[in-house]
């Protein structure tokens, strides 16, 4: 059991890692990765919203009608969204973090990841392995986007957090802040996770 | 108990609905009033940051009840108009009953329609006066603050924000501190059509009311165009018509600075 519980923690964050390996989730993995700021708040909004919805959709799971369950759990996901988003608003801090992630915080409710776990986990597992087999997919997606985002920022601006890390003297590399170098990064970071792990080498 | 029954699936998906929508009502009235501190102090940074006041950087390091507290000290007065030009009614100033117009997109609508508009103008203590733009972007809306000198004619500062424009390209009308700093100083040439050119080459082709569009930003710098000059036009009689002077006037604002020096 315990063996197992730790299957389900892990495997999201290494070998099953959903963006790397399953490549959910890539569209926002794009979009919100200019600035680590931004891509934390967006990988711990994820997280919360991935934990929350497998939990309540797990608890729910034996009473969900089985003919309208996508639209169940639609509506479970889309509630935690619009929380996490007026949770955001609400701050002081993080007013201005929600506003430059605009659009994306709404567009979580159709982060593939979140849909997927549910409808793969947390509609056939107890409560408590589903919560955490959804923090644990959310984390597996945040690792991805903060190590983008750490690339980005210090190539793109010369900074990490907002803070001028490069010398002044660095010329800040514009393509980095455009998507398409996100989607090569993620290659480059698919490519590197595939050199270390045989397993998921193709013939 | 049969979950796959018609009866069931109608009952199970109205109570989840009924409660799903219990509980985001209930969480976005207790959130409402913390979330509107928060877009009313977004909105003093971003008058008081094109009325420089303080430097965008620092107002936006400032905290929320500072930043009331700083509006409060350095305004004026503040007030609203009608398409007509004539003061409709004030707003208040006082740190804890700032009144400020925020809802800009039915302010446009009724600029459009030509009635039924209530146009704010703030007026700081240094003589600026700031008013508000909006107008369509590329994505959604766009819109901004501009700060007038005393003269009234000359432009101070400026601020511009957006809802969704594509970042690297049209964000830079709030992104980039060289475009708004290129208004600074510039003019609005009222009565003239248009009042205010915001468009390719526009800076080679002379003129002081003139800044070059953002390139690869076209639809985005139309849009702001648009705007500029479509709330430069509702503001027209009010600032044309000599009231604004007399309003100044009337509050000892001296209204040519260099006047010793002419």
């Amino acid at each position: 059991m315990a063996q197992k519980l730790k299957e389900t923690i892990l495997n999201p964050i290494l070998k099953g890692n959903p963006i790397t390996v399953l490549v959910l989730g890539i569209c926002s993995a794009l979009a919100v990765t200019v600035q680590l700021k931004g891509a934390l708040v967006m990988a711990l909004s994820v997280i919360a919203v991935t934990g929350l919805s497998s939990l309540v959709c797990s608890l729910l799971r034996n009473t969900i009608p089985n003919r309208v369950r996508i639209i169940v759990q639609l509506v479970v996901v889309a509630m935690m969204v619009i929380l996490v988003d007026q949770i955001l608003k609400a701050g002081e801090a993080t007013y201005a973090i929600d506003k430059q992630l605009s659009v994306y915080i709404g567009l979580i409710i159709t982060n593939c990841i979140v849909m997927g776990r549910i409808e793969a986990f947390a509609l056939g597992n107890k409560p408590i392995p589903s919560l955490l087999d959804g923090l644990a997919n959310g984390v597996g997606y945040g690792l991805i986007l903060v190590v983008v985002a750490f690339f980005r920022e210090l190539l793109g601006s010369g900074t990490l957090f907002g803070f001028q890390v490069l010398p002044a003297s660095y010329v800040p590399n514009n393509l980095v802040i455009l998507p398409p170098f996100a989607l090569i990064l993620l290659g480059c970071i698919i490519w590197v996770h595939r050199a270390f792990d045989k397993d998921l080498q193709e013939n | 108990m049969n979950t796959n029954s018609n009866v069931y699936t109608v009952i199970y998906t109205a109570i989840v609905v009924v409660i799903v929508a219990a509980v985001l009502a209930f969480v976005a009235m207790k959130l409402g009033p913390a979330q509107d501190a928060n877009a009313k102090a977004e909105t003093l940074r971003q008058m008081m940051s094109a009325a420089k006041i303080r430097s965008t950087e620092e107002l936006y390091a400032t905290k929320n009840a500072d930043i009331l507290q700083l509006y409060a000290d350095n305004i004026e007065e503040a007030y609203t108009i009608d398409l007509e030009g004539n003061k409709t009614a004030e707003l208040g100033i006082s740190k804890d009953n700032i009144e400020l117009v925020s809802k800009l997109k039915p302010q446009n609508k009724a600029i459009k329609a030509g009635e039924g508009a209530t146009l704010p103008v703030y007026i700081f203590k240094s003589g600026i006066a700031v008013i508000p733009i909006y107008g369509a972007g590329l994505w959604g809306p766009v819109w901004g603050y501009i700060a007038f000198e005393p003269d009234c004619h000359t432009i101070a500062g400026a601020f511009f924000d957006h809802e969704s424009e594509t970042p690297g390209l049209g964000a830079k009308i709030k992104d980039e501190p060289w475009f708004r700093e290129k208004f600074a100083g510039k003019t609005v040439e009222w009565g003239d059509e248009p009042a205010f050119r915001l468009e390719k080459n526009a800076e080679a082709q002379g003129g002081t009311n003139a800044v070059d569009a953002i390139t690869g930003a076209t639809m985005t710098s139309k849009g702001l165009n648009e705007a500029l000059n479509t709330w430069f036009n509702a503001y027209q009689k009010h600032f044309g018509l000599g009231a604004f002077f007399n309003m100044l006037e009337q509050h000892a604002i001296q209204t040519t600075p260099n006047a010793e020096e002419e």
